[in-house]
Order: C-alpha cells, then structure tokens, then sequence
C-alpha cells in the first residue's frame, strides 16, 4: 500500500462524514443568500445588505471586538503561559487544571456573573468608587466593554493552553542560552520565543477570534440590544422574523471572516517552516 | 522571574476564575435574586435544583452526548490528523480546511442547516440528530489538538518499531498513541466541554421532550431568574473539578497535559 | 467512561425515546413555570388519559420557526403562542381549526379569547397587560408620555422589538406622541432620539429583576406575567397606574396541523381552560384566566391582570396589524433605535 491510499483510507471516513452531516446542508443554507426572489443566482441578497448602515455598522463592530479579544488573549496569554512553563512540574499541573476551571462552567452561568460583578453596585463600580477614578458608577454593563471582558473570560484558556503545548516543545535550553549571550527579555522572547511557538499562537488565535465573532450568549447578554454583533444580528433575523436568506448571508460573512483569519495566523506560522 | 510569574498568574487566574466565585456564592445564597455578595447563606436554591425534573433528564442527555459524540469525533479525527502529519498527502490544506469548517461557521446555522436540510428530509431522530451535529463539530477540536502532539513526537521512534517487526497498526497503537496520550487527553477534555456546554447548535436541534442542559438553563431563566441556575452551575462546575482532579491523581494528568 | 459504557447509555437514550407503549401527547409551550403546569396541568391530565405528555419549551417566535421547519412531518400536536405568531402560523398554513364545540369550557372564556385571530384557528387561554413598573422612590408615573423624564435619564429599561412586548411598546407610545399612522414612526423616532438614555432594550423579561436590584433601572415596560418577580424584590417597586391606558398581550393555543392526536389534544385544551386549572395556575401567579369562572383570590388578583374590567381596558393590539407592519417596525428600529 502506498503511503497516499494509506492517508485517503485514514482520511476518508472523517471527511464523507464532515461532507455529508454537515458540509452539504450547510451549503444548501448557504446558497440560498445567493439567490433573488425569484430564485436565480444573483447577489442582490448581499447588495441589501451592505447597504444597510446598521448591518455595516455590527460588521465593524464584529471585527473589531474579534480582533482585540484576540490580541488581548495573545497578550495576557503569552504572559500565563509562560509563567506556567516556568513553573515546577507539579505545580504546573495545577495551574493548568485552573485554567480549564472556567472553561467547565457553563457560557450560560458565567455571562450571568458578569452582570452582577460590572452592574451600578458590581464589585468593579464599589471598587471604581473606592478609589476616586469616578465620582459615579460607571456603565459598563451594555456596552462594548462589557461584551470584550466577557469574551476575553470565555476564549483566554483556549489561548494559553495552546501556548503551553507550544511552550512545553521549545528546547529547554534555548531561552537560557540566549540570555547568557546578553541578549534581553524582550530579545529573547521576539527573536527566540515568538518565532519558535508561531504556530501555537496560531492555533490559539484562530480558536479565539472565531469563537469570539461567533460567540451567541456573552454579547446577547452582557451587550444586550444595544451592542449587536453579527451572531446576534443573525439569531435576530432567524428566530424573530424567520429571514433564513438574510441569516445565511450573515453566516457567509463570519464564514468568510473566519477564514481570512486563518490564512493569516497560518501564513505567520508558516514563516517558520520555510 | 518566578515572582513575577505567580503574580501574572494570580491576577488572570483572578479574572478567570472569579466570576466562579460569584456564582458559587450566589448559588448558596438565600436571596431571590442572583447577588453578591449574597443575601444569607442556605441550601434552599441547590435543594431547588434537584427538584427540576426537566433538569435531570436533560443533564443525562448531555453528559452521554458529550462522551459520545468525543469518541466519535477522536475515532474519526485521530486517523486524519496522524495522516496529515506523516504523509502530507497532497491536498492537504485543502483536508485540513474542509474538516475545520464546522469550527468556523455560526452555531445557529448549523444548526438550522442541519435541522431542514438533513433531519426533516431524512427523518432522522432528534437525539441522533444532536450527536452527529455535534460529532461534526468536535472533529476539527480533536484533529487540531491530536495533530499539535503528533507534530512534536519524533517520527524516528515509529520508524524504528516497525523496522523491529511491528505493523503499522501495531506501532502506532503501540508507540504512537502513547506517546500522544496527552493530546489524545486533551482533546478529549475540550471536545467533551463544547459539547457540554453547546448552545447555538443544539438550540434548532432539541425537540420535544429532548433538549441538552445548557438549552433548558437558557429556557429556565428566560422566565425565571433565581439562584437555582448558579446553584446547577457550581455543581456542574465542582463537578469537573473532581473529574480533573481524579484524571490528576489516576493517569497524571499534568505529565501529559 | 469507556466507548462500550458510553454506546450503551446513548443506545439506552434512543431506546427511552423508542419505546414508549403509551400515547404520547406533545405539546409546545413557553418556559415560564414549568414546575406549577407540571402539578397543576401535567401530572393530573396524564393520570386522567393514561397518556404520556411531552413538552417542548421555549420563547414564542423560536418554536413558530421550529414549527415551521417541521412542517411536513409535525412532531408537535398543540402549541401556544403568542396572537400575532399564531395568526402567522394559520397564514402558513401550520396549523388547524380548532372544532370549538369539542370544548366543554368554551362558552365560558371571555369573549376576546374565543376567537382572537378569526376562524376558530386559535382559543386565548391567558391574557396580560403591558405597562410601567417604576420605583416609587424616585420617580413618578402616570402615562406614557413619563417614561421620557429627565430623573429616568440612564435608568429605563424597554422591551426589544423582537420580544411580543416590543410591538405592545411601540404602540403605546406611539399612541402617547399622537401618532396616527401604523408604521408607529412617531414612536420611533422618538425612542432613536433618546435610546443613548435607555440602559438596554431587553430580549429576556426575567432581566429587569435583576436590573431593578442592582439599581441598573428606576423604571421598565413589561408584561404584566413579570410583576409577581419583581414584586419578590421588596423594594419601592409600583406597577404604574396610566392615565392613557395599558396595551397587552394574549397567548393562544392552536393545533398543529398533521397531528395524529387531535382528538387527544382537544381533551388537554378543555381540561387547560377549565376553571379548575386556570385558577390553580392563577394561584401561583402564573397566568391570568381565561376562563369567567375562574376564582382568584385578591392578592394573587393583585398581582396578575385578573377580571372583566381589567380585560375591557386592555387596548389589544390587532395580530393581523403586527403581522402587516412588523417588518417596517424592524427596519426602523434598526435603523434609528438599535444602531
């Protein structure tokens, strides 16, 4: 047997099961935003769209959130993961269990959490005040700060928890050599530790970004109606006016999205290889 | 460096797990409302869970769909991700990109696809429904964790059993698997966790009578909005915590993690 | 768990929902208080038919969407829904007429719910109004036009447009501004200019109880099913009497068409509007009723939208005009109120 039947015989059952439960009638979803009313192909579905501001508008602000919950996760991600790393092996075991933690506690429960800890009498307002950084409350609870803390909460395991598989495969010895050649922290972590875990940071953003514009419970309830996001655009259009066309041209849109995304976090890691 | 270290992760374990705290004290309190801090301690809102039925059938529905569809999805996303990495067939980012589609398109449509375009016309039942949906949905989860751990295992130890007279199977159930046991591991435990906790997907796909827990929390607190929800949630939650705690203690799980 | 352990419990799931020797009943209902229906309706029907009941919950427009993708193959018998959904459903052709005569309790329902959306297609079973809940403490409400105080500035909470309140809301302030026009722009363009002063225009009514606690809100529009919560709060918390009147709502049962258990689902309807159920549910402030004969004590009566002068002065708004302008009402929400 040559290694390519091998691989098609490896592969095989996965995708005609992905193929058939999910890509065709995905795509049969798909290719009605395609359509006019009248059924022909056309792209009108998509000019309607684009042409109405508050669809631009949750467009926007979808990439926006999606891109700084994944920078801020890579940021802070890097920082956890490292510090995990470092750690001795017992406790390292620990920590990562802690960082599961969250990710054990239903989406449901923990957006709820939040409304108690950012509202007018929250915790972060009691502490605001104490503090002198306002004379009143602040609100936080329906905006879009509210929506970015909630989903950095949901995704930043995934993120750190790539960075560690990724972490725990560098040579143990690299970073200590480079810091005996003088080289400074900040060097250290640019030119050895960034490069050599490009590709856990990869994996980690896509799952982050992609869940964080796909995310359907943090923004519905900790932005509410005032902060959409597509996801909630398109749950909108679904359940409430039954508009399956304009969903599934929403849904090609974070498709599309969520791609892009991909091929750039993969073009980044790819660096390495080549 | 270390300091420095423990602080960093004192303030993100604080800002992640805190929130824990919260419904933890909630779900004990005597008030009527989620609060903290909480209005009197009592066990009245946990006592409240159990007495759910709806609860209870849909918590069994969930714990079998979530360790189902994993193995299924590891059965089916193992051999893909050990393909990909050792024999780079062509067309490779072309596989990798169709099985990590379920990853990338909205829950609700998958949902709702799969709810007219699969269930209605083949009559598939609802429960079977859920699993394959959300077998189709974890697959990308374990070939992407499965295919990060092969990456790091040197291919010259399965050379070297198979050149020692082991089969291919043989060497790969022998020295490949574990070897990978943490990113098999692993997997499993992000697989049974999305499925777990899977909203969009399973909210066009519950029927009548079957519906997973984290739907019938969302239909619980539509209407009602009492501490019962952060009651079930710290159990569930103290729950997963013995299961990662005896996962630690039985297969150590912070060697392979 | 093992993957033999596992196969075994999910083949033990399928096999439950297999393996039932009864006749099943399954009906499709709102989420709301599952606990007192279970006792009070549940429990003693299925004692009395010997039959099984399986219930799907959920929020109204979801379980139309879902009767909708199922539409060759029903697996619901009865639902109920909301007016406007309801009537949505018989312009799609969901569901059937309802043989009135087969109900022993009908003659007994107020008039407005025997036939709210015309054909026999649908029979109301409870009915609210929609109104203000404010904090005594602060502010002061006696029509619609109060929401638009300056004390209210940041502290009002109104329903979405793709709640069943949303619509009621419009309408009323529409009615408030002097509009006159069915497109209720009056009252959406009033709302855009002010939404950056509304803390959120909620999707889930069980919210504001929490909003009223954390001192999010002063004052809200809802149904009148959410008041008995809110009044669990113990706090300053008045439902408004208005000078220019309260608008509600009505949820209705229907029956599905393609249902192989008519006869079955006629019972359960006449056995729901009985006096007897409609004032045990009523007891437990769940759901006004219907039903004339249905005794309510006064301070349950308190707290729901209970008896014939309470139900004259309910301006209902006509399911066929949301049907005809929600669409219109959506576009402009989104563009001058949700942006």
């Amino acid at each position: 047997m040559t290694d390519r039947s091998r691989a098609a015989l490896l592969i095989a059952p996965a995708a005609l099961f992905i193929v058939a439960g999910f890509l065709l009638p995905v795509g049969v979803l798909l290719m009605g935003g395609f359509r006019d009313g009248a059924g022909a192909w056309s792209l009108a579905r998509y000019v309607e769209f684009f042409a109405t501001p508050l669809h631009v508008e949750t467009l926007w602000r979808t990439l926006r959130l999606g891109a700084l919950v994944t920078i801020a996760s890579a940021i802070i991600g890097y920082a956890a993961a490292l510090a995990i790393v470092d750690s001795s092996p017992s406790s390292r075991g620990r920590y990562i269990g802690l960082f599961i933690l969250p990710m054990m506690i239903s989406p449901v429960a923990r957006t709820y959490a939040w409304v108690v800890l950012l509202g007018r009498t929250g915790l972060v307002n009691v502490l605001v005040l104490k503090l002198g950084l306002s004379d009143e409350p602040l609100r936080i609870l329906f905006t879009e700060t509210a929506v970015f803390l909630g989903l950095v909460q949901l995704f930043l395991p995934l993120m750190v928890l790539s960075l560690v598989s990724a972490l725990e495969n560098l040579p143990p010895d690299v970073t200590a050599a480079a810091r005996l050649l003088g080289a400074s922290w900040l060097d250290v972590f640019l030119k050895v530790i960034l490069p050599l875990t490009r590709e856990g940071l990869a994996v980690g953003g896509v799952l982050v970004f992609t869940g964080a514009i796909t995310a359907y419970i943090t923004p519905a309830v900790l932005g509410g109606s005032k902060v959409l996001m597509l996801e909630t655009l398109l749950f909108q259009r679904v359940s409430v006016a039954n508009d399956v066309v304009t969903a599934s041209v929403i849904a090609m849109l974070l498709i599309v999205m969520s791609y892009a995304a991909n091929a750039l976090l993969r073009r980044v890691a790819s660096v390495r290889k080549a | 460096m270390r300091s420095w270290g423990r602080i960093t992760l004192a303030l993100v374990l604080i800002f992640l797990i805190g929130p824990f705290a919260i419904i933890l004290a909630a779900g004990l309190s005597d008030g009527e409302t989620l609060a903290f801090p909480p209005q009197g301690i009592s066990l009245r809102w946990v006592l409240a869970v159990f007495e759910l039925e709806s609860f209870r059938a849909s918590f069994a529905l969930s714990l079998v769909l979530a360790t189902a569809s994993t193995m299924a999805a590891l059965v089916l996303g193992t051999p893909v991700a050990y393909a990909l990495d050792r024999y780079r067939p062509p067309g490779a980012i072309a596989i990798s990109a169709l099985l990590t589609s379920p990853l990338v398109v909205p829950g609700i449509i998958v949902g709702l696809a799969l709810l007219r375009h699969f269930v209605i016309p083949l009559g598939v039942g609802v429960t079977t429904a859920l699993f394959l949906a959300h077998t189709a949905l974890l697959i990308p989860y374990a070939a992407r964790v499965v295919s990060a751990s092969l990456a790091n295992l040197r291919v010259d130890i399965e050379e070297a059993a198979i050149l020692l007279g082991a089969s291919r199977p043989g060497a790969f159930f022998r020295v490949v698997l574990p070897n990978i046991r943490s990113g098999v591991l692993a997997a499993f435990i992000l697989g049974f966790i999305t499925s777990f906790n899977q909203v969009p997907v399973s909210l066009f796909l519950s029927g009548p009578g079957v519906s997973t827990l984290p739907i019938d929390m969302l239909s619980y607190m539509e209407f009602t909005y009492d501490p019962s929800i952060a009651a079930l949630s710290a159990m569930l939650a103290l729950m997963s915590v013995a299961i990662v705690l005896v996962a630690e203690r039985l297969l150590g799980l912070s060697r392979y993690v | 768990m093992t993957l033999r352990t596992a196969a075994a419990a999910l083949a033990l799931i399928l096999g439950i929902g297999g393996a039932a020797a009864q006749q099943k009943l399954t009906i499709s209902v709102y989420g709301i208080s599952q606990d007192s229906y279970r006792k009070h309706l549940y429990a003693p029907f299925e004692a009395q038919c010997g039959c099984k009941l399986v219930v799907e919950v959920g929020n109204s427009s979801e379980r139309l969407a879902k009767l909708e993708a199922r539409k060759d193959n029903p697996e619901v018998d009865m639902a109920v829904l909301t007016d406007f959904n309801a009537l949505e459903a018989a312009q799609k052709g969901l569901i059937d007429k309802i043989d009135v005569s087969k109900l022993s309790n009908y003659d007994k329902l107020y008039d407005f719910a025997r036939d709210p959306i015309g054909s026999n297609y649908a029979v109301g079973y409870t009915f609210y109004s929609t109104g203000i809940i404010y904090r005594t403490d602060k502010v002061k409400i006696s029509s619609w036009k109060d929401l638009w105080k300056p004390e209210l500035k940041n502290r009002l909470a109104l329903p979405n447009i793709t709640t069943s309140q949303g619509p009621t809301l419009l309408f009323m302030v529409d009615r408030s501004l002097g509009g006159t026009t069915p497109d209720f722009a009056a009252a959406i363009n009033h709302i855009g200019a002010s939404r950056k002063d509304v803390v959120n225009f909620y999707e889930r009514s069980a919210q504001l109880t929490q909003l009223f606690q954390q001192d999010e809100i002063w004052a809200a529009v809802t149904g009148r099913f959410n008041w008995p919560l809110v009044r669990k709060l113990n706090m300053p918390i008045a439902w408004a009497s208005l000078s220019d009147g309260e608008s509600g709502g009505m949820n209705v049962m229907a029956l599905v068409k393609g249902s192989k258990n008519k006869e079955l689902a006629l019972k359960f309807m006449d056995y729901w509007l009985s006096a007897e159920v409609q004032s045990k549910i009523a007891a437990d402030l769940v759901d006004s009723p219907a039903n004339r004969d249905a005794k309510v004590s006064p301070e349950a009566a308190e707290s729901l939208t209970y008896g014939a002068d309470m139900a004259k002065a309910i301006k209902f708004l006509p399911p066929q005009t949301v049907i005809d302008n929600r669409v219109a009402w959506l576009n402009g929400w989104n563009e001058k109120i949700a942006r």
